[in-house]
């Protein structure tokens, strides 16, 4: 299969290289954020779709991310170029010790642990003080002159957004991806084939918590400032509202789920404040009547074609 | 530091501990017997709160205006879970947990903005009843009388749980289903109504808690966001399902609480998240829930 896929993905990524062209400096702003979060949900799903654990802290390493970016340009002045893959080391690390601790819970438990380490991150930063900003968080990171601009920073933030999105495509149809669905599927059998599981989910953890890293490196210059709510757990719930309007099955799903929720944000917040009863409504929705999201509505739709060939059992969980 | 200023923030972590147990006996009796973990739920202790707050606006002229409050914000609040169970819980019993949380959470953000549209964006001060607004003396110690309110009412209520679920014919059969539903439901119990009760009894009961959070200082929006990470941990500590262990991890967690804010202020909450951490990776069943049921 795939041709599909590709012609799914082509047909993203042109309308992303394009549409600014059409588009005002609002509407570019908007599908930064849309490129940044995307990212942020894509590096999600790999715990949610492809692990099959809801994790409720990835803010955390989302907000170390942006932190890193935002210390290292404010205090010591490196280039943004620089900063992004000290975000992402930095993010891996703190996975690497936290997701130690989490990959050995699952179901509702690995949902609190994370989210009980998200909010630990989050009080961190918050009060201290002298070396964060606290709750005043931190301001004046600006982009290189070079990126200084709504045009040029979106187009920086799609190549690097572009880059780590094929980067965890290849991850998924790697060999190591499939034994995540493994482990997702039926984490016993996974063992008995001789597969060290939790050394695999470990490394899952780690790799998504560094892409989730990099999300919040790109957002501190687009946003000029970060704050410590960028690692609170409403945040948390961000990329898993975009999964789950997406779809957390298809790849793509987080992403598309990215363009339908900041896109309607944007467009909501314009004329009430009441975004968050919006979004809610919009969940409860989903969740009732459309499980599965949008790219389960594509799945099915695209199953009742006579074109499609591939056997539907097979479809099924390869359109992961 | 002398002693009795020990002894008045022992008593206000007990008083703490106690809001607390009442928020998260209800989280945990919904989780243990429903396997619905309950995001909205310190959202419905705001709901509760707010309602005191509308009750005793309308009754204020009366010296029995915040007693009579209460118990109508309660129910009021009770009325609110059972269409929320009715309408949208019930549909989601077969789901999986995410989408299970996902609803709850969705509720957080719909009820906060409901919130804000009967209530407004200013707070709301209850004035409290004339025999809760000076303080008592213990051993000459000042200690603010409504804390000593907000703990009995905590242990009237823990009693009156304790009663139900152990002394009573419909408390067997909650503590069946949070043992084996399928068993319950094989003898002839139609679990969808125990399912409904249990969840009505629960939001009652964070509604009587908003109810009662009221009037010990203004009624704030966005309370509701700190508060329901608090009963998480508390839930986590003691175990899902295990009355005496919400109790004894509510305790636990409001005293941790008061005595780190003297002498850590800024690390009071961290400490709970290390503490909930510390339990859920050496016994996550928690401290007083058995392993049986992952």
């Amino acid at each position: 299969m795939g041709k599909k896929k590709w012609a799914w993905a082509g047909a993203v990524f042109a309308a992303l290289l394009l549409l600014p062209a059409v588009l005002g400096e609002f509407w570019v702003l908007v599908l930064t954020e849309i490129v940044i979060m995307g990212l942020f949900a894509v590096s999600f799903n790999m715990i949610f779709g492809y692990m099959g654990q809801l994790s409720f802290g990835h803010a955390a390493y989302y907000g170390v991310g942006a932190y890193t970016t935002g210390l290292l340009m404010v205090k010591a002045g490196l280039p943004l170029a620089l900063c992004l893959p000290f975000s992402m080391i930095m993010a891996g690390a703190v996975a690497l010790v936290l997701g130690y601790f989490c990959i050995r819970l699952t179901g509702i438990y690995f949902a609190i642990l994370t989210m009980a380490f998200g909010q630990l991150i989050f009080y961190i930063i918050f009060q201290w003080y002298s070396f964060t900003g606290g709750d005043n968080g931190l301001q004046g990171i600006r982009p290189p002159a070079m990126l200084d601009g709504a045009w040029s920073y979106y187009y920086f933030a799609l190549l690097v957004v572009t880059a780590a999105v094929v980067v965890m495509w290849i991850i998924s149809e790697s060999p190591f991806g499939y034994t995540m669905r493994a482990i997702r599927d039926n984490p016993q059998r996974t063992r008995f084939v001789g597969v060290n599981t939790k050394k695999y989910m470990l490394i899952n953890f780690v790799v998504a918590a560094m892409f989730a890293g990099l999300a919040g490196g790109l957002w501190g210059p687009f946003n000029r400032s970060i704050s410590p709510d960028l690692c609170n757990w409403h945040q948390s719930g961000v990329p898993v509202f975009m999964t789950i309007i997406g779809g957390p099955t298809g790849f793509l799903g987080p992403l598309i789920g990215s363009v339908i929720y900041t896109f309607l944000m944007a467009f909501v917040t314009g004329f009430t404040e009441y975004w968050p009863l919006t979004i809610g409504i919009i969940i409860t929705m989903v969740v009732l009547f459309m499980p599965g999201g949008v790219w389960g509505l594509v799945e099915r739709y695209g199953a009742a074609l006579p074109a499609r060939k591939e056997p539907p059992a097979d479809s099924e969980r390869e359109a992961s | 530091m002398d002693l009795s200023l020990l002894f008045a923030q022992a008593l206000s972590g007990l008083s703490r501990g106690m809001m607390l147990f009442l928020i998260a006996s209800g989280l945990s009796l919904i989780f243990g017997v429903m396997n619905i973990l309950n995001f909205a739920h310190a959202t419905l202790w705001l709901v509760g709160a707010y309602a005191c707050y509308t009750f005793w606006f309308l009754l204020q002229n009366h010296d029995f205006a915040v007693w009579l409050a209460i118990p109508l914000a309660a129910l009021s609040v009770a009325l609110v879970g059972w269409v929320i169970e009715v309408v949208l819980i019930r549909r989601v019993y077969e789901r999986e947990l995410p989408e299970q949380l996902l609803l709850t959470y969705a509720l957080v953000l719909i009820l906060g903005d409901l919130i804000k549209i009967t209530w407004g964006v200013d707070d709301k001060l209850i004035t409290r009843p004339a025999m809760l607004s000076e303080p008592v003396y213990l051993a000459g110690v000042p200690i603010d009388s409504y804390f000593i309110f907000v703990i009995a009412v905590g242990f009237a209520v823990y009693l009156a749980l304790w009663w139900f679920l152990q002394k009573t014919r419909y408390g067997h059969i909650v503590r069946a289903a949070v043992f084996s539903r399928e068993m319950v439901s094989a003898l002839g119990i139609p679990i969808p109504i125990i399912y409904t009760g249990v969840f009505v009894l629960g939001i009652f009961i964070a509604g009587l808690a908003g109810a009662i959070q009221g009037p010990v200082g203004s009624v704030t929006l966005g309370m509701d966001m700190a508060v329901v990470i608090q009963a998480f941990c508390v839930v986590i500590i003691g175990g899902f399902g295990s009355l005496p262990g919400t109790m004894v991890s509510s305790i636990i967690v409001g005293e941790v609480y008061a005595f780190a804010i003297l002498f850590w202020p800024g690390g009071a909450l961290a400490l709970i998240f290390i503490l909930t951490a510390i339990v859920l990776i050496v016994r996550p069943w928690g401290l007083f829930g058995t392993p049986l049921r992952a």
